[in-house]
């Protein structure tokens, strides 16, 4: 009998708070996803190419875990909370009724442990396959093919989920459980749980507002200025000003929501219902709006951030050179050991390896024998001569470090621009070009040098005037992408071969054959040939080790920002979808009341479906306009130069996180629609039997 | 002769199927006439509240009719349905039923709002029963600071609002002491005699009956009894005492009987 009760308990509280309980299956998949990030293919790639970078973040995930359960916490105590309470009538009649308290307390355990299995079992499996799917996406996505792909079941983290899950729906429950079996039966009984209204002393409120906009202000002007990176004590200032003016502007709220419903004239229908329903539920719960708030506001900023730095990541320029050996046997002379030392070629035919490749080809770059062969004022002049400008004053001034730039050999340079299928440079007897580095300039820096360019400005070599081609060329010299090089000279090899003589790099650069690429997919194959050439004494940089530094950042950072991002806007969504639905249930009389009255289902439905607009809009709104400078202090703290003068960037990321809240915000407001009309029907029903 | 106003023939209401029926309502016929103050009485489970229920649209009966006017309630539907609820009926309530998170003006403005009634008449007939039943210094309260005699007077305010045809009262003054029941009573007689308002009032309170002008007593869901109050030559004590001693029989009389 008990344990019939038990599961009918539990099946009914399950239907009746369908949100909430959907909201733990999808925490349960988060966290079953987070725990098993080290089965992602991705990340077992990674592991094998910088495991030092990896292993740090596989001791952060405990933390991360431990951040989520926390918040977790939160939402099921607030949820739970609420269903406690609207269970209080009957479980002070299963105490009349003589069930002892330990008993009670005992069923509403059991009924908890039944449902958290419950919603486990659901979880785990859907948990499994979209970490199968993601593991499949993201190794697609960044191009290592799916071959090679296991499917995999982490026990460990299923354990963990588990854990994780119990205990916190444990302490929750103990909390509730404990508080209500303690309580008069009663207070139990009598189910008029509704709170006096609070009328708040007008000017306290006023106060409220104007010290919480005031501080919101103070908050985003110091975001905005860059501020708040300064120092330690000046971001912990600017939090705390963030956060205590958040609360203080929900904690006015109400009276604000007064102030405006005052003004406006007309008071048909159930406005005014509408307006005093809303505003007691502001007032009631300035606190937990307000935390709601924030959270969205993490989730927005978090959002932003992962997409930033995926974006800057992905959208890193497109690999033409495989491999890329570096030559001692030519590059230091000086060196006693340099003649014995076989060159990249010999060794690479004695190791049969040469097969591999289709192309290999030798790129020369060094510094002239003579410090001061390079003269730049030519080209300086040409810079200044464009006006007075802020991007032109920086441009100059970045130029007065252009003393001694790199030569690179014509010959090598264009053999890159032909593997990257793009025309060759001509050269004509006193021309040279520009190379930069993409990381150095982009954006308008680029389009100011290419505009300096287009004048043909003169450089001197060795007092010889060159004329520069009139444009920059940015195709990369070598694979590895942490050799970077801001400003080189492209120089003809009669030339370079007078001017350097004794600092001249080689650089070898290959690609492999496309057939072999095709037959065992980039990954594999690169995988096979370095195992191959470890055995070798050559110093190599492949295209993967140097993909994997910078999926690296992408994955590590998209993946934990977007995921704390998805945390954190499910349960400052669930927290005020339930409560909403709380309050209505509680409220149910008044329904029932006007409906007396003269009311009509659908005038019910459309003053809910208003009170639900605003309760999710205004913490919403307020997030959404904190997040705009929460954004540019990120911004201004973190990100890179490029994403700084990149405004396509900031626009594309702003687009995309207002899609994302719109859509998350639209199907919550959707769901927590249906469940209050549902639930008016049902109110309605129920009272036209009695 | 005053006009017939409700017309109810042969009313039955029964609860639960099959072989597990109990009839609230067992063919009440009887009628209401115009600007009349109709009590209703009965002991608990006699079926009055059930009555009540029914011409206020709150539960459909299971056989007869309810014609207001002529016209049976019973077919009201959608718009006419809540039109009949907000502007042809009012109804005064036990536990009086003020939405607690309103203002006294907010909710005796509420049915002009929900009716779409202008402003200025709602605000007009305001002013008119504020004075009347004396709550004007508490229109601006929240109903959590007002006594139970303020918050039943505020909602005597709310269902006359829109001038119903009839006011519907159920045990009005059950959740009263006998100082503000009396209070109140003293005002919905006034309503009655001064602005010509209909009453229907369910009570088991002898004093609260004894304003009424005519009182149907009922057993086991049909009409038992009736009383008239003798105008102008019985007093309201001595109406008082008739009534008492009905119900001395409804109650003990008639369970001896049984």
């Amino acid at each position: 009998m008990f344990f019939k009760l038990v599961l009918k308990n539990g099946r009914r509280s399950r239907k009746e708070n369908g949100l909430f309980f959907l909201s733990l299956i999808v925490s349960i998949i988060a966290f079953y996803i987070i725990l098993s990030l080290e089965n992602q293919d991705v990340m077992k790639f990674l592991l094998r190419m910088e495991s030092d970078a990896v292993n740090k973040i596989y001791r952060l995930l405990p933390v991360l875990y431990g951040v989520s359960l926390f918040l977790l916490f939160f939402l099921v105590y607030f949820a739970g909370k609420y269903q406690i309470e609207r269970r209080s009538h009957e479980l002070g009649m299963y105490l009349m009724m003589g069930m002892r308290r330990s008993k009670l307390f005992a069923m509403m355990m059991a009924e908890d442990i039944f449902n958290s299995i419950f919603s486990l079992l659901i979880g785990i499996p859907i948990a499994i396959f979209l970490s199968e799917m993601i593991s499949l996406i993201t190794a697609k996505v960044v191009g290592l093919g799916i071959i090679g792909h296991r499917f995999t079941l982490s026990w460990k983290a299923v354990l963990w989920t588990f854990i994780g899950f119990f205990t916190i729906k444990f302490f929750a429950m103990l909390l509730f459980s404990g508080s209500v079996v303690k309580k008069e039966v009663i207070s139990l009984l009598s189910d008029t749980q509704e709170k006096k209204q609070k009328r708040k002393r007008r000017g306290i409120g006023y106060v409220q507002v104007i010290a919480g906009i005031l501080s919101l202000a103070v908050a985003y002007y110091t975001a905005i200025r860059g501020n708040a990176w300064e120092s330690p004590l000046r971001f912990g200032m600017t939090v705390v000003l963030g956060i205590a003016g958040t609360f203080l502007w929900f904690h006015g709220a109400g009276l604000l929501l007064e102030l405006t419903f005052r003004l406006k004239k007309t008071n048909r229908g159930l406005s005014t219902f509408t307006f005093r329903q809303l505003q007691e539920n502001v007032f009631l719960r300035p606190a937990s709006l307000a935390v709601s708030s924030l959270l969205i506001l993490a989730a927005l900023c978090c959002f932003g951030y992962g997409m930033s730095v995926s974006l800057e990541a992905s959208g890193s320029e497109a690999h033409h050179i495989d491999y890329t050996f570096i030559d001692y046997s030519q590059s230091v002379p000086d060196k006693e050991t340099a003649d014995e030392e076989p060159s990249v070629k010999e060794i690479l035919k004695n190791t049969g390896l040469d097969a591999e490749f289709s192309q290999l080809f030798e790129v020369k770059t060094g510094m002239p024998d003579d410090e001061n062969a390079f003269s730049g004022e030519g080209f300086r002049r040409a810079v200044n001569s464009l006006g007075n400008s802020e991007n032109v004053q920086s441009l100059s001034e970045s130029l007065e470090y252009f003393t001694t730039p790199y030569f690179i050999s014509l010959s090598g340079y264009n053999q890159i621009l032909e593997t990257d299928g793009k025309a060759p440079i001509e050269l004509s007897g006193n021309q040279a070009a520009l190379y930069s580095d993409q990381d150095f300039y982009f954006g308008e820096r680029l389009d100011l040098l290419n505009e300096v360019l287009s004048q043909n400005p003169v450089i001197e070599l060795n007092g010889v005037p060159f004329e520069l081609k009139d444009q920059v060329y940015q195709t990369n010299l070598v694979v590895d992408r942490s050799i970077t090089l801001a400003l080189g000279v492209i120089i003809p090899d009669s030339v370079y071969d007078r001017l350097v003589t004794r600092n001249s790099d080689s650089y070898w650069n290959a690609v492999l054959k496309e057939n072999l690429v095709q037959k065992e997919g980039l990954m594999q194959a690169m995988m096979g040939i370095n195992e191959r050439l470890n055995q070798t004494s050559l110093e190599y940089e492949s295209y993967l080790q140097n993909m994997g530094r910078q999926l690296f950042y992408f994955i590590a950072l998209g993946y934990i920002t977007i995921y704390l991002a998805v945390i954190f806007l499910i349960i400052a969504n669930t927290v005020m979808g339930v409560q909403f639905l709380m309050h209505q249930r509680k409220t149910g009389r008044r329904y029932h009341v006007l409906i007396r009255l003269g009311s009509s289902y659908k005038a019910l439905c459309k003053s809910a479906d208003k009170q639900i607009k605003w309760y999710f809009g205004l913490p919403v709104l307020t997030a959404a306009v904190s997040s705009f400078f929460g954004i540019q202090a990120l911004f201004a703290g973190f990100i890179s130069m490029e994403m700084k003068t990149e405004v396509p960037m900031l626009l594309k990321l702003g687009c995309a996180m207002i899609i994302l809240l719109v859509v998350v915000e639209f199907i919550y407001i959707a769901a927590v629609t249906r469940l209050s009309r549902r639930q008016l029907l049902g109110m309605i029903e129920n009272k036209r039997e009695e | 002769m005053k006009e017939k106003l409700l017309d109810i023939q042969s009313l039955k209401k029964n609860y639960g199927k099959n072989g597990n029926v109990t009839k609230a309502l067992n063919g009440i016929t009887f009628q209401v006439l115009d600007r009349e103050f109709l009590g209703i009485m009965g002991s608990s489970g006699s079926g009055k509240t059930t009555l009540l229920n029914c011409i206020a649209t709150a539960v459909h009966p299971t056989e007869g009719e309810i014609l207001l006017n002529g016209e049976d309630i019973s077919a009201y539907k959608g718009k006419r349905l809540a039109e009949y609820r907000g502007k042809r009926i009012g109804y005064l309530f036990q536990n009086f039923e003020l939405l607690d998170n309103l203002t006294g003006r907010e909710n005796i403005m509420l049915p002009p709002a929900i009716q779409n009634v202008p402003e200025k008449e709602g605000a007009a007939r305001l002013a008119q029963l504020a004075e009347y039943l004396e709550i004007e210094d508490i229109l601006d309260k929240f109903p959590s600071q007002m006594s139970g005699g303020e918050k039943q007077r505020i909602a005597a305010a709310r269902a006359m609002i829109l001038n119903p045809d009839m006011l519907l009262a159920d045990e009005p003054t059950g959740s009263l002491d006998s100082k503000n029941a009396r209070s109140l009573m003293e005002k919905l007689s006034l309503l009655n005699q001064q602005d010509g308002s209909t009453i229907l009032m369910v009570t088991h309170d002898c004093n609260a009956a004894s304003y009424c002008s005519r009182i149907l007593f009922i057993q086991d869901g049909r009409i038992f009894h009736e009383l008239r109050r003798k105008y102008p030559k019985e007093t309201q004590q001595d109406f008082y005492e008739r009534i008492l001693s009905v119900m001395a029989q409804l109650g003990g009389g008639s369970a001896n009987v049984l």
